[in-house]
């Protein structure tokens, strides 16, 4: 707002009066007073910008206006008229702290300079205090906001579901929230800015994050990944962690860990397969309760032949219901075996071993029953695939299931001249695992049945399986840490492969296995 | 001369357990593995009377029963439903398959759940022939 409102002070009214309608005319609001006392109330009743007094007035004069008005409010601005060569009362008024001075008689002229001078100060001062104000104002939102987003981060890296730990270039622990308290058991107050990852992490893990840091030259080129985390205090935590490595300008800033401590779902996953199992159990309960009558059948039809046989003394009856008998009581032992087996968690029990000397033994327990029904059983086995660490019985049980579907497979397919093979084959997978491939030409699956294959109690062979067979094998299979895929086509065969991995934490030395 | 009975079941031990049975009492016993020998059996042999299963590889007991009672020729001749599967389930089959075909073909004269004792099997044959 520009400078608009003047007082004319003078005890001679005839130059206020003068003074003042030039003023007017200029465009000015003037206020009058004919001595320093009126002056000072008219100044406090209309707060004028600026005030043109007189030095010389009976009462209170000019030099006392001035300094009574700089007293109520320096920034005013006071012009004081001089008579002329008064240079001791001029100097006097200035170091008051009046802005300027005119001579007597006042002309327009000079009295227009004095106060665009002084109007300039007013608004230079006015323009000064308004940057100032609006740097105050800026600075203090500036800092409002940094607060706010320190705060915001402190709270977001503060809640985390992640434990997150970060160092500074020197390795000095600077962010550690309370997940990582629980992780590392030590207290933040304790961690923060006094030690470095050395005294934290394992010398191990120390190195490996040191190394990260080196190698990698980008920010975020490190995915989740799983480890079991090991503490200083030999505690062991199943996690997935994620490492950033910090780089400002190319120059390394520090490195932030993320752990996900995954105790809890592990123990759940845990719970769930088991109770998955438990649930299968209880639904194989009809399906099973299907094949004990089949063998109850059996028992009990060989049982009435032996009885005749006893009575006629026919050795020939004899033998018949003796057979009949004996081979259901592998039924029943076959189906507890499958029982416990699934019902069971079972750790793989890795040795020595040769995989292919294990597909010998399968080949000639079944290579008889096979050719009876005209069924020809070949081996393929690489050479490459020597002595492994493997637990022998799992291949040898999922292998022994795996080759008896093949050669169900082919007595249901009713072709009377088909060449009926199923070759079992080997092969030391990319990986270093050991790969078994069993394959037939017997009937195959549609869809329906292949995505049924895995569920408990499906049985294709019309209540003469007992629905667990490739159940356990998949069991087996899978807790030797391996997978078994099925490629298969109705009326052409079926390929299943089982890949198995060598059992790294097992000794090599099998002699003390037993 | 003694009559001839004809086990269709795809199981040695329910077949031999069979035989023993017809043989203890009097009957000629004549064996088949599945349906399509079962029929050919029943075409050469002319039996009195066919114990029949119903899960069999080739050509099951369901499809030989079908073609035994839409057989002028064979219709006739008893036939004893011996089998694993429960009564109903045989039936509700039946029922579907009456509708897909549009045929109607009568129950079997006498359904056997196994396991059955000899005695029970002797009396359902002695009730047909």
């Amino acid at each position: 707002m520009p400078a608009n409102k003047i007082l004319i002070v003078d005890d001679e009214q005839v130059i206020v009066r003068l003074l003042s309608m030039s003023l007017k005319s200029d465009g000015y609001e003037t206020f009058s007073a004919f001595s320093g006392e009126e002056a000072l109330d008219v100044f406090k009743e209309h707060a004028p910008d600026i005030v043109v007094t007189d030095i010389k007035m009976p009462g209170m004069d000019g030099l006392e206006l001035l300094k009574k008005i700089k007293e109520l409010d320096p920034e005013k601005e006071v012009i004081i008229v001089t008579g002329h060569g008064d240079i001791d009362s001029t100097i006097t008024a200035l170091q008051f702290g009046a802005s300027d001075f005119i001579n007597k008689p006042v002309r327009d002229e000079a009295l227009a300079i004095a106060l665009d001078r002084a109007k300039t100060k007013i608004s230079i001062r006015e323009q000064l205090a308004s940057y100032t104000h609006d740097l105050e104002e800026k600075v203090a939102e500036a800092t409002r906001e940094i607060r706010r987003k320190s705060n915001f981060q402190r709270l977001l890296i503060h809640s985390s579901h992640d434990a997150i730990v970060a160092f500074d270039q020197d390795w000095q622990i600077v962010v550690y929230n309370p997940e990582a308290a629980k992780i590392f058991e030590k207290k933040p107050g304790d961690v923060l800015g006094k030690m470095t990852i050395d005294e934290l992490y394992t010398p191990e893990l120390a190195q490996y994050f040191r190394k990260e840091a080196e190698n990698k030259a980008n920010d975020r080129d490190m995915p989740w990944q799983e480890m079991t985390l090991e503490t200083r205090s030999k505690k062991k935590i199943p996690v997935r962690y994620a490492t950033n490595v910090l780089h400002e300008k190319k120059e390394f800033m520090g490195i932030v860990n993320f752990f996900q401590d995954l105790t809890e779902i592990k123990r759940l996953e845990k719970e769930l397969i088991q109770s998955e199992r438990m649930a299968a159990v209880g639904q194989t309960v009809s399906g099973l309760a299907h094949y004990v009558k089949n063998i109850l059948i059996g028992l009990k039809g060989g049982s009435y032949v032996v009885d005749v046989g006893l009575q006629n003394n026919n050795m020939e009856k004899l033998t018949t219901g003796w057979l009949t008998i004996k081979k259901n009581i592998k039924r029943v032992a076959d189906l507890t075996q499958d029982m416990l087996t699934y019902s069971k968690e079972r750790k793989p029990e890795a040795e020595l071993c040769f995989p292919n000397e294990i597909v010998d033994e399968v080949v000639d327990l079944v290579t008889d029953f096979a050719a009876s029904h005209n069924i020809h059983i070949t081996k393929i086995c690489d050479p490459e695939l020597g002595e492994m660490v493997l637990d022998p019985r799992t291949i040898h049980r999922a292998l022994l299931n795996l080759v008896n579907n093949a050669i169900e497979a082919c007595l249901e397919l009713e072709e009377e001249n088909k060449k009926f093979v199923v070759e079992i084959s080997t092969k030391k997978g990319d990986d270093g695992s050991a790969v078994f491939a069993v394959k037939d030409n017997g009937i195959g699956m549609d869809e329906e049945t292949r995505t049924k294959l895995f569920t408990p109690m499906f049985s294709s062979k019309g209540g003469k399986g007992t629905g667990l067979g490739l159940l356990v094998t998949k069991k087996l299979v899978e807790e030797h840490g391996g997978t078994i895929d099925i490629d298969t086509s109705l009326g052409y065969g079926s390929v299943f492969t089982m890949r198995l991995p060598e059992q790294p934490g097992d000794s090599r030395n099998g002699n003390n296995k037993g | 001369m003694s009559k001839k009975v004809l086990v269709v079941d795809d199981d040695p031990d329910v077949r031999s357990f069979v035989v023993t049975v017809l043989e203890e009492n009097r009957y000629t016993p004549l064996v088949a593995c599945d349906g399509v020998e079962g029929l050919e059996m029943i075409q050469k042999e002319k039996p009195d009377l066919v114990i029949l299963d119903v899960l069999m590889p080739r050509g099951s007991g369901i499809r030989l029963y079908r073609q035994l009672k839409t057989d002028d020729a064979l219709k006739a001749v008893p036939v004893i439903m011996f089998t694993g599967i429960a009564l109903r389930s045989f039936l509700k089959s039946q029922k579907a398959l009456e509708e897909f075909k549009g045929e109607k073909v009568p129950e079997p004269d006498i359904y056997l759940e196994k396991p059955v004792e000899p005695q029970e099997l002797v009396d359902a044959i002695k009730k047909k022939i």
